[in-house]
């Protein structure tokens, strides 16, 4: 595997980017699941994934969060590549937080345990121990649940007894909990009423502010509104990556059209 | 939400909340180690790769198993007869449908109390006093109390099938018989063939248990290896027995899920799919059809023969003031020492087997050396694991409770191993994800999931160690179990017939106290 290049484009001052993939390529059964992508997220920046389904989004977002490693390229987080050492593994993971769409709370737990669940890559034993027995940092589990208007009260609950709604906004606050500078997001909206999916997107792109960045997998283009940038991916290939405001309705047609239209296609 | 509320032991902590024994068991060990065999234990350990490849020695070993193997098919298929029959006329569905009252279902329920309150060794050992050392011996010992337990699940599972069905049909006017077998036969039918199974591993286990005492086959061979400290010959055994066991186990896993039949896991809960039913319907009777020609082979080749258990041999007279020495024992230590060996061994057991898990997660090489440890575990007889840890400790509940517990870790460990794969691996990944360490992510994200059905199952288990705690303690010197074996080699009858009431009344008072603990984990979800 060739070793992560310095961009020649970059500016020599500033923040390496938070997210960075390199000619990233992921084999699959007949055509690979990426091929050669490459994209960069920068802090504060907001981008929204777009493609047809089995385009290759999930295991874009599988690769962005550590869980697959590519066969050649480089994913550099902070411009890091994977640390080699388990304790920097954990350092690193802890900086990536991901939505996941069937959420993966602890149902037998409560809400507030779940949510320092966040915390285990950070805490100790006793810690972990002592958070299945007491309610522990009660005040920083009420904060994040007030930054996304939920009643403290909730904290005490079993998460079983939550409404639909609130446990996206739970599975949201733990995500916040972990404190991480990549927010992942993985079709959050899909399972979503219109009301409730426009506000949690809003909730979202609002805890987006550098030094974090938020890269979100959307079937619905007509939320791109609050995004920075577009994504588009189909057939494992990058078909474009610009600015919400340049891309087309062309553009989105040809990337949700039936018809194949060849490798490569446009570039951004 | 109130104090007691707060601090209430979350899911996963009860799951390795059991462990807290090892505490006190590891306190204790450095007064109960006595040094001196621990050459003859570094001996053992080094067998085990150098097991004896003598052909004498593998061909007596393989007879041995043979043996074992056909007392625990025999024996099994006996249980199942019985518990087939028993079960039926012990059910109050049954009765009630029949004959408009479940009375006689209760009066039938309590007496098999009694068959199945007392372990197969005891059994065993009381029909080698009365009848001799015969072949139906062991096979009869096996099969009256696994009957009588198989009976019991087999009438509970039928009383709690919904009888709407039921209902239905009578009400058409279908006659009870008929009614009864089309309404409730299609349902049971999955728990009673997947119990069926389990039995099976059971009674290979319990086959080899009866040889170390004497009944015949392998377990015979492997006590007289380790006395005369043959460790290579005794592992060469051991691996025999270890290749049978696992075998046995895959296939009956294999035959389960090809027919879709609910694990042992959830002893409740989890429903069988559908699709397969004729062709499910069709392999079981073949593997019945198959099964009978064998059996009987099996019973000529170990030359069973059912009348002998009708020739009983006089029973030496009582020595007189008897009943007056029997009273005298000392019956308060010696329950005292049974409940605690219990409540060790279960510990240990329990608490072990998810501890040891957490123990070995970050290492992918760790999980398969414990499930090594564990099939050595099942398939060790636990009055061997005594025997081999008097080497080097001294005689007592300690020594008997690390034996009694380590085999239990290995079918508790399993039983975990299996359920927390069959979790799926989605929250410990987000967890994993988010930076959480393996053990950490483990312990928060599968054992959540599976803690109530765990200790539902472990306080199943629990009750099982009660009754064998008499193994145990007939070589560990401790408990109920020591005081038996000095009765049954004094022949003194009162006090067999004192200890055996009570030690039955013990394990049927422990019996419900755990059926209790496990319908409260199960029932408040």
């Amino acid at each position: 595997m060739p070793g992560p290049q310095p961009d020649p484009h970059r500016p020599v001052t500033g923040p390496p980017p938070v997210l960075e993939l390199q000619e990233v390529q992921i084999p699959g059964r007949g055509q690979p699941r990426l091929d050669g992508v490459s994209l960069r997220l920068e802090a504060g920046e907001r981008v929204a994934l777009l493609g047809p389904s089995g385009a290759g989004k999930s295991t874009l977002l599988a690769v962005a969060n550590g869980l697959l490693a590519p066969r050649s390229g480089a994913v550099l987080w902070e411009g890091q590549p994977r640390a080699r050492s388990a304790s920097k593994r954990r350092r690193q993971q802890a900086r990536i937080g991901t939505l996941w769409q069937d959420l993966r709370l602890i149902e037998e737990l409560s809400v507030q345990q779940n949510l320092n669940a966040a915390r285990l890559a950070h805490w100790g034993w006793p810690r972990a121990l002592l958070n299945l027995l007491l309610p522990l940092e009660s005040e920083a589990c009420a904060a994040v649940l007030q930054q996304l208007d939920l009643d403290p009260a909730l904290l005490n609950q079993p998460v079983t007894a939550l409404s639909g709604g609130q446990r996206q906004r739970v599975a949201l606050a733990r995500l916040l909990r972990q404190e991480p500078t990549l927010l992942l997001a993985d079709e959050p909206l899909a399972s979503l009423d219109p009301r409730l999916a426009t506000d949690l997107l809003d909730l979202l792109l609002r805890q987006a502010q550098a030094p974090r960045a938020l890269l979100l997998s959307l079937h619905r283009p007509d939320l791109l509104g609050g995004f920075d940038r577009a994504i588009g991916l189909r057939r494992g290939h990058l078909v474009f990556d610009q600015p919400v405001q340049a891309i087309s309705t062309t553009d989105l047609q040809d990337l949700y059209s039936s018809h194949d239209k060849g490798a490569g296609g446009i570039s951004g | 939400m109130n104090a007691t509320r707060l601090i209430r032991p979350a899911a996963p902590l009860l799951v390795v909340l059991p462990a807290l024994v090892f505490l006190p068991v590891l306190l204790s060990l450095p007064g109960q180690i006595h040094g001196g065999g621990w050459d003859l234990i570094g001996q053992f350990a080094w067998a085990a790769l150098t097991p004896s490849l003598d052909p004498l020695v593998l061909q007596s070993l393989l007879n041995g198993l043979a043996v074992t193997i056909g007392m625990a098919l025999l024996g099994w298929a006996l249980s199942l007869v019985l518990g087939l029959g028993l079960g039926l006329v012990s059910s109050r569905l049954l009765w009630r449908t029949l004959t408009g009252t479940a009375l006689p279902a209760d009066l039938i329920r309590r007496l098999l109390a009694l068959p199945r309150s007392i372990h197969e060794l005891i059994w065993g050992l009381l029909l080698l006093q009365l009848i001799g050392q015969r072949p139906a011996v062991a096979v009869v010992a096996i099969a009256l109390p696994y009957g009588a337990l198989v009976a019991r699940v087999l009438s509970d599972l039928l009383d709690a099938l919904p009888t709407a069905n039921l209902a239905g049909l009578r009400a058409a006017g279908a006659p009870a018989p008929a009614a009864l077998l089309t309404a409730l036969g299609p349902p049971l039918l999955p728990g009673v063939v997947s119990y069926g199974g389990y039995r099976l591993e059971c009674a290979l286990r319990s086959a080899t248990l009866l040889g170390v005492f004497g009944l015949g086959g392998l377990g015979n061979e492997l006590l007289l290896t380790l006395q005369s400290l043959e460790f290579h010959e005794l592992w060469s055994g051991l691996w025999l027995l270890l290749a049978v066991m696992l075998s046995l186990e895959t296939v009956i896993g294999i035959l389960r899920r090809r027919w879709s039949m609910p694990g042992r896991f959830g002893l409740a809960g989890e429903r069988s799919g559908g699709g397969s039913v004729g062709r499910r319907g069709r392999e079981i009777l073949l593997t019945l059809t198959l099964l009978l020609p064998t059996l009987v082979v099996v019973a000529r080749a170990l030359a069973v023969d059912p009348s002998t258990l009708l020739h009983w041999q006089p029973l030496p007279p009582l020595a007189p003031q008897g009943w007056a020495t029997a009273l005298a024992l000392p019956w308060p230590r010696l329950v005292a020492d049974t409940l605690v060996l219990t409540l060790l061994a279960a510990g240990l057991a329990v608490g072990g087997a998810p501890l040891l898990l957490l123990l070995v997660a970050p290492w992918p090489w760790g999980r398969r050396l414990l499930q090594l440890l564990w099939a050595l575990g099942r398939l060790w007889p636990p009055p061997l694991t005594a025997l081999l840890l008097l080497f080097v400790l001294q005689p007592g509940v300690v020594a008997a409770a690390l034996a009694l517990g380590f085999h239990n870790l290995g079918i508790l460990g399993r039983l975990l191993l299996e359920g927390s794969e069959a979790a799926g691996p989605e929250v410990e990944q987000g967890l994993l994800c988010g930076g959480s360490g393996p053990r950490l992510a483990l312990l928060y994200g599968r054992f959540s999931g599976l803690a109530r059905s765990y200790l539902a199952y472990g306080a199943y288990r629990a009750d099982v160690i009660l009754r064998e705690t008499v193994v145990v303690g007939l070589v560990a010197g401790s408990g109920l179990g020591s005081q038996l074996r000095e009765s049954l080699s004094a022949f003194a009858w009162d006090q067999l017939a004192l200890l055996l009431a009570v030690y039955a009344l013990l394990t049927l008072v422990g019996e419900d106290l755990s059926d209790r603990g496990r319908q409260r984990l199960l029932g408040t979800a």
